[in-house]
């Protein structure tokens, strides 16, 4: 019942454009349509399909039925998207990562906070990580811009936030009841609850408003929220050309080593086609991308491309994660009425220069429980009995999901399983992270904090991540994955970084990685809006040489 | 009380979700002189509370509003209703619509249905369980009908308008 539109889709390749951008996600939308718009011919070769908008509703309907995986809401997994966890922990990373146009923002939560100015130079405050070869005030520019194309409704001023230089495009979203539970309890113990930057039209976007589904963590059926679809179909609008359903297999290079002549693309029938361009830019995702370039080990690279350093595939983060769900007997929380997922967060203790060291997002929920549907196909009762049955279940709760910290390790990493392949006979990629003690006592510091506020609001602990594991396919325990970053990171020093300041590999002249693979550290803010500032960037970088 | 479209219709429409106006895929024949519809509703009347009574106008807005493709949804309706039927027929003796409301609770309580598992792509039974009692509990729990019983007027899957915060209780 879910289709796509590319079935008879144009697979072939387009003559002598000047950018082949590989990923069809925030990171290659974004800087597509950038390059685009300035006149420059770009082609996006996209692993997974265009999905239709209609099918949103029944996508929607899966991830609210208790018997589908969330992984099954975007058609992820199979033999095209196999890998292997190596880590001691769960990595269901079919789970967290779409393919196709609009990439993983089809079924992000949407909340875009900016890293902090720490965040890029933690080795200079804390002595922790590695500096960032560029400063907030160097990305400050596309953060406002990025903020300007996608549409995020944020405080202007709130008391824990990076410097602005203009206003958020849209007002916060309206305050839910949760927000209003969270602020009186911390009120009282001294805690700073603010709006959340969410990427949710309420009204000034072209496109429609947020309708309140409250689903927009997998699938948003109004549009309301923002994907990354709108900036293909922009760049398309310029010129662009797309292909779907078109895995690139490998980069391969001229005989000087020099450049990168064509991206080798596989098509749903079995052919093989070579897109050449002028310039190339990977954007397939931190844990596609490092793949792609190891897939492209020549005689001349035999450890893979830009990887002369030997950190491709290291250096690999993700967020540490700390949900904490409370219970407040006899009171009323208004579970998830309000429709976004989140509205507000704190922020006080992502840069306070006190132990934990760690960065901490907490984003504070206003749904945090099963949907009511959900708990209706789950049982077994009828009629009355299962009327019965869902008014003691539901409500009553609260809730709050944090991001932590996590460090740079070289150990942590992203390789190829030559001992599994995919569709295309392809080695996997095989991950393998530890979170060191550092997140660790972030997340705790988190829970912590959470448990203060239920317990302010007369509540108490029904769930703490980790610590009990209810048979429900959205609270999972102690798995991640989410915030994918590292990988193929960036510095001055070509001999222990992938690319430099403007997102060009050191080895290559002509090919740039546009991503979350190219964060030194990996802060505690949702990395997506960052990922979209540093696309721009690198745009306009690809731009200044197009025009040289 | 009889459910209604209420304002349904205006909110899923502006969400972009087009309601069925005649409900092509609710007619024709069932292999047991019932429209579908009337299968449909005999269901939604044991899964749903007893003070609820289901009416076409709320299956078709609330469960045909938000099913994308009619054609493939009624050739799973039509084998559905065949195999409850025929559960019907060994439990009770007489096409699951002809039934008491206990005897059809009695038909889904010594089944699979309900306590079976629920797939788009499994055995007779599950199918149903996914394609039509599960769809029908959607319809009404992600309904503002269905959600206000529970104190949520906007349940989760229903396009509701956003926003909704009402003062902090004391």
């Amino acid at each position: 019942m879910t289709t796509n539109q590319s079935a008879t889709a144009d697979r072939t390749p387009v003559d002598s454009p000047d950018v082949c951008v590989v990923g069809a996600g925030p990171a290659g939308a974004l800087l597509s349509h950038s390059l685009a718009n300035r006149g420059h011919d770009v082609v996006i070769l996209e692993a997974g399909p265009r999905f239709d908008k209609e099918s949103r509703v029944d996508r929607m309907k899966r991830q609210i039925h208790p018997d589908r995986g969330v992984d099954e809401i975007w058609d992820m997994g199979g033999e095209r998207d196999e890998y292997t966890n190596s880590s001691e922990r769960p990595m269901p990373l079919n789970k967290r990562r779409v393919k196709g146009v609009g990439g993983t923002s089809l079924h992000w939560a949407s909340v875009v906070p900016r890293f902090r100015e720490r965040d890029f130079e933690m080795q200079n405050r804390h002595g922790v990580g590695k500096d960032w070869p560029i400063s907030y005030a160097d990305l400050q520019p596309y953060y406002a811009e990025a903020e300007q194309e996608i549409g995020v409704a944020g405080p202007d001023e709130a008391p824990h936030q990076p410097p602005r230089e203009q206003g958020y495009p849209m007002d916060p979203l309206p305050t839910s009841y949760a927000d209003k539970l969270f602020t009186k309890a911390a009120d009282a113990l001294g805690y700073d609850v603010q709006p959340m930057p969410m990427a949710i039209n309420t009204g000034a976007y072209d496109r429609d408003e947020c309708q309140g589904y409250g689903t927009c963590e997998h699938v948003c059926p109004s549009g309301g929220k923002y994907s990354a679809d709108i900036h293909v179909e922009k760049a398309e609008a310029e010129g662009a050309k797309v292909l779907t359903e078109v895995p690139v297999q490998r980069f391969e290079h001229g005989p000087d080593g020099e450049e990168i002549t064509a991206a080798v693309y596989a098509t749903p029938d079995g052919e093989t086609r070579r897109q050449e361009a002028d310039v190339f830019v990977a954007a397939a995702g931190a844990y596609e991308t490092p793949r792609l370039l190891l897939l492209s080990a020549s005689d001349q690279y035999p450890n893979g491309l830009a990887n002369s350093s030997g950190t491709v595939g290291k250096y690999v983060m993700d967020h540490g994660g700390a949900l904490v769900i409370g219970f407040l007997p006899d009171q009323e929380t208004h579970s998830a009425e309000y429709g976004p997922v989140i509205s507000s967060g704190i922020q006080q203790f992502y840069d306070d220069d006190e132990d934990p060291i760690g960065g901490i997002n907490m984003m504070l929920l206003n749904q945090a429980e099963s949907p009511l549907a959900q708990m209706a196909m789950e049982s077994n009762a009828l009629g009355d009995d299962l009327l019965a049955e869902l008014k003691r279940q539901y409500g009553g709760t609260i809730g709050a999901s944090t991001s932590a910290e996590m460090l740079p390790r070289e150990d942590n990493t992203i390789t190829l399983d030559e001992s599994k392949t995919d569709n295309h006979g392809n080695p996997v990629l095989d991950i393998d992270i530890t979170p060191g003690q550092y997140v660790r006592d972030a997340s705790a510091k988190a829970a912590d904090v959470t448990t203060e506020l239920v317990e302010e609001m007369g509540g108490r602990i029904a769930f703490e991540q980790g610590s009990h594991t209810p048979n429900a396919d959205y609270i999972e325990p102690e798995q991640y994955g989410y915030h994918p970053m590292g990988g193929t990171r960036m510095g001055e020093d070509p001999s222990e970084s992938v690319v430099d300041p403007t997102l060009k590999t050191h080895d290559l002249d002509n090919l740039y990685i546009s991503g979350g693979g190219v964060f030194v550290t990996g802060g505690a803010a949702n990395p997506t809006l960052t990922i979209m500032a540093l696309s721009l960037k690198a745009a306009d970088h690809i731009h200044e040489e197009l025009q040289s | 009380m009889e459910l209604t479209r209420r304002d349904a219709v205006t909110a899923l429409t502006a969400a972009g979700i087009t309601t069925t106006a005649g409900c092509a895929g609710l007619t024709g024949e069932t292999g047991s002189d019932a429209e579908p519809m009337e299968v449909l509703v005999s269901l939604a009347d044991v899964l749903y509370p007893s003070d609820i009574e289901p009416t076409p106008e709320f299956i078709e807005t609330f469960m045909y509003g938000r099913i994308t493709d009619e054609e493939s949804y009624r050739e799973e309706l039509t084998a559905g209703i065949e195999t409850l039927n025929q559960l019907a027929a060994d439990e009770q003796g007489g096409a699951f619509h002809t039934l008491s409301a206990d005897q059809r609770r009695s038909v889904i309580e010594n089944t699979d249905l309900r306590t079976g598992p629920s797939e788009p792509d499994g055995s007779d039974v599950a199918r149903v369980n996914y394609y039509l009692l599960d769809e029908l509990l959607f319809a009404f729990y992600s309904s503002p009908t269905g959600g206000e019983l529970i104190g949520n007027t906007n349940p989760r899957g229903f396009p509701g308008g956003f926003g909704y915060s009402p003062s902090l209780e004391q």
